[in-house]
């Protein structure tokens, strides 16, 4: 395990905002004045559907521009970084694991974690020992079969194995049950989590799913999202 | 893993319409690289056949017509030079060749050219490259033939093989006239005595004795239809017996080249005798790929618009796949990959899809040439040896990987401008 500078929070997000337009031209704002995340530390932030989780992963990503505020992973402000270093930053310091776990098709377990070595600062040498490794720990021994070919359960676990494949400082999750019936639901969750602890990556799980929450010890409830109809104008 | 390998992995995800897009590729390069090596081995096959000739004075309707008669062997030339017209161009000027040709009998057929035996001293049938035999020698008495390389590799006749001519042959039909009864002449049998090297010409199809040997079976001819039924030798011939189709001209010359200063003047003091015609062969071969060359670009410009559209399919088959691709991309770009590269990475793709196309197209093309040869060969008998140009190949090949990564600006762009956050899952 790499050396973590632990005075610095793994996630650190200040006074963030971020107005978005939904197919029903309804306008809305997600507003979080703070939200501090340690390393190895683990989060679930539910609320219902619909009120800006996975907007707010996608922002803390970097995939989205929020308005104003800032968001710091192991203290560097994501949304001052541009173009290509922004998404350098992302595939070094952040792991993400999807709903439908979005793997890429074609690639077999190992070459969906190579993808993600390809992206990373890791050294060349490395990679097939760390692919192996990672998969072999989290159960996976048909390494070169095709993603499709592999149970939904199996799916989950590469996508798993790809979030934590360049040492990410932090690993976001998105439903990452939701795809799962409920024993394995509880499996997945559980490998997510000793996986991260392994690693010393910080977690943070969106769900709506209230099965979850007594798996974690800190639950945030995300409910400062504003919804206005179109007719009510720009949000403020 | 490499960018090179996501590149795959994407084109082998979609591996039939790559399959397609790529053998659409491959036809188009391949058919334009033959088209391309097809004229150039059209032309190299007529200025090889002219030889080392400077001029042919035949009694054909044309000098292009001479040529094709007299030199190619499309047809046996219909209007004969008598001995005395002969002995009188052979008196105009001291020629440094002189070789006199009949040609109007066949064997299987193959040609087969009554001269001297100067046909196989000074003649040459490529410019500085005199005759080689594989095997034997050249005939020194009446009735012995020397065989091309393609008539010895076709009829597998070896040296003392005995032989008859035909009298005319498939290829004897002349305009829109009957076609002339093969009579064969089975009274006078011919001794192999030597095959030839092969020369990349004509001549490889065609069969060679000396005059005398033909003037006699014709002499015979002429004997049976006068009721005289008897074995004819040298001695029975008379002056219209000694008759000839064409004569192969030479100047001589002291400098380097094959057109010395004298030939333009009795080019036009020969020109002038109206009874008969007078060519130079080379410039009659410019003037027949002069009359095709316009051809030879609206074929080339047809294979190169073809191939402009195999790489619209190119563009085609990127953009149909553009659903699935955003999600790979959107994929990409979560773990890092920057809008740059995924540009590159699509455009790798089409570009390589262009390459491979092209390299197949090679492929393609060797075929095609090959059964362009062949059916040249069996329908129309003449010998052309193409060769894929290097030169054209690479062109062919750049250009075609050019236009594919052209080809792949616009899904290249779509890719780089895919919204990560729209494509990985909605707003929620």
């Amino acid at each position: 395990m790499h050396s973590r500078v632990r005075s610095i929070p793994a996630l650190q997000i200040e006074r963030l905002r971020f107005a978005y337009r939904a197919p029903d031209r309804a306008t809305f704002e997600l507003a979080l004045d703070s939200l501090v995340l340690g390393y190895e530390e683990e989060m679930l932030l539910v609320g219902r559907s619909g009120c800006g989780k996975s907007t707010l992963l996608q922002l803390i990503a970097g995939l989205l521009e929020p308005a104003s505020g800032a968001i710091r992973i192991g203290g560097t402000d994501i949304t001052t970084l541009r173009g290509a270093t922004r998404d350098r930053f992302r595939g070094h310091h952040v792991g993400m694991v999807f709903q439908t776990f979005n793997l890429l098709q074609g690639f077999s377990a190992r070459e969906n974690v190579l993808a993600a070595l390809l992206m990373s600062d890791v050294a060349k040498g490395e990679w097939q020992s760390r692919a192996e490794m990672l998969l072999r720990s989290l159960g996976i021994e048909q390494l070169d079969a095709r993603a499709e070919e592999l149970s939904v359960g199996q799916q989950q676990r590469v996508a798993i194995a790809r979030a934590l494949a360049c040492r990410p400082t932090l690993v976001l999750a998105d439903e990452p049950t939701a795809s799962l019936d409920p024993e394995n639901a509880v499996n997945a969750v559980r490998v997510l989590r000793d996986a991260c602890r392994e690693q010393g990556a910080a977690l943070l799980v969106v769900s709506h799913d209230p099965g979850l929450e007594s798996h974690f010890a800190r639950i945030e409830r995300l409910s400062e999202v504003k919804a206005q109809s179109p007719s009510e104008g720009a949000v403020r | 893993m490499s960018d090179l390998t996501i590149v795959l992995r994407s084109l082998a995800v979609r591996r039939f319409s790559t399959g397609v897009v790529i053998a659409l590729v491959a036809i188009s390069a391949g058919l334009l690289l033959a088209i391309l090596s097809l004229r150039s081995a059209g032309e190299r096959a007529f200025e090889r056949g002219t030889g080392n000739a400077h001029l042919l004075v035949s009694r054909d309707g044309s000098p292009l017509v001479s040529v094709l008669n007299g030199m190619f062997y499309a047809n046996p030339p219909k209007a004969p030079i008598d001995e005395k017209k002969l002995g009188e161009l052979r008196a105009s000027f001291p020629w440094a060749m002189f070789v006199p040709t009949a040609i109007g009998d066949s064997y299987r057929n193959f040609p087969v050219i009554a001269t001297t035996p100067e046909f196989f001293t000074k003649f040459e049938p490529v410019l500085d490259e005199p005759w080689k035999f594989a095997e034997g020698r050249a005939f020194d008495k009446n009735f012995e033939v020397v065989i091309g390389s393609a008539v010895a590799r076709e009829t597998r006749m070896p040296i003392g093989s005995k032989i008859v001519f035909t009298h005319g042959s498939h290829l004897s039909r002349e305009g829109d006239g009957p076609q002339m009864e093969p009579h064969v002449h089975e009274e006078y049998a011919f001794t192999v005595v030597g095959i030839l090297e092969p020369t990349g010409a004509p001549h490889d199809r065609a069969l060679f004795c000396s005059l005398e040997s033909s003037w006699v079976m014709h002499a015979h001819d002429r004997f049976e239809r006068e009721g005289k039924h008897k074995l004819v030798t040298v001695e029975d011939l008379e002056e219209q017996d000694r008759v000839v189709t064409g004569v192969l001209l030479r100047l001589p010359s002291r400098v380097p080249g094959n057109a010395p200063p004298a030939l333009v003047s009795q080019y036009d003091r020969l020109r002038r005798d109206g009874t008969i015609t007078v060519a130079l062969p080379a410039n009659e071969v410019q003037r027949l790929f002069g009359i095709v060359a316009s051809l030879d670009v609206l074929f080339i410009a047809m294979a190169a618009a073809t191939l402009v559209s195999s790489a619209v399919a190119i563009m085609l088959s990127m953009m149909n796949s553009m659903g699935e691709r955003r999600r790979q991309v959107a994929i990409l770009r979560v773990l890092g990959a920057s809008r740059g590269r995924i540009f590159w990475l699509v455009l790798t793709e089409s570009t390589l899809v262009g390459l491979v196309g092209a390299a197949a197209g090679v492929a393609v093309c060797v075929v095609a040439l090959f059964a362009a040869t062949q059916w040249m060969l069996s329908a129309h008998g003449i010998v052309i040896a193409p060769q894929l140009d290097p030169r054209a190949a690479v062109i062919v090949a750049m250009g075609t990987t050019v236009l594919a990564a052209i080809a792949g600006i616009v899904p290249s762009v779509l890719a780089y401008r895919t919204s990560v956050a729209r494509n990985l899952r909605p707003l929620g």
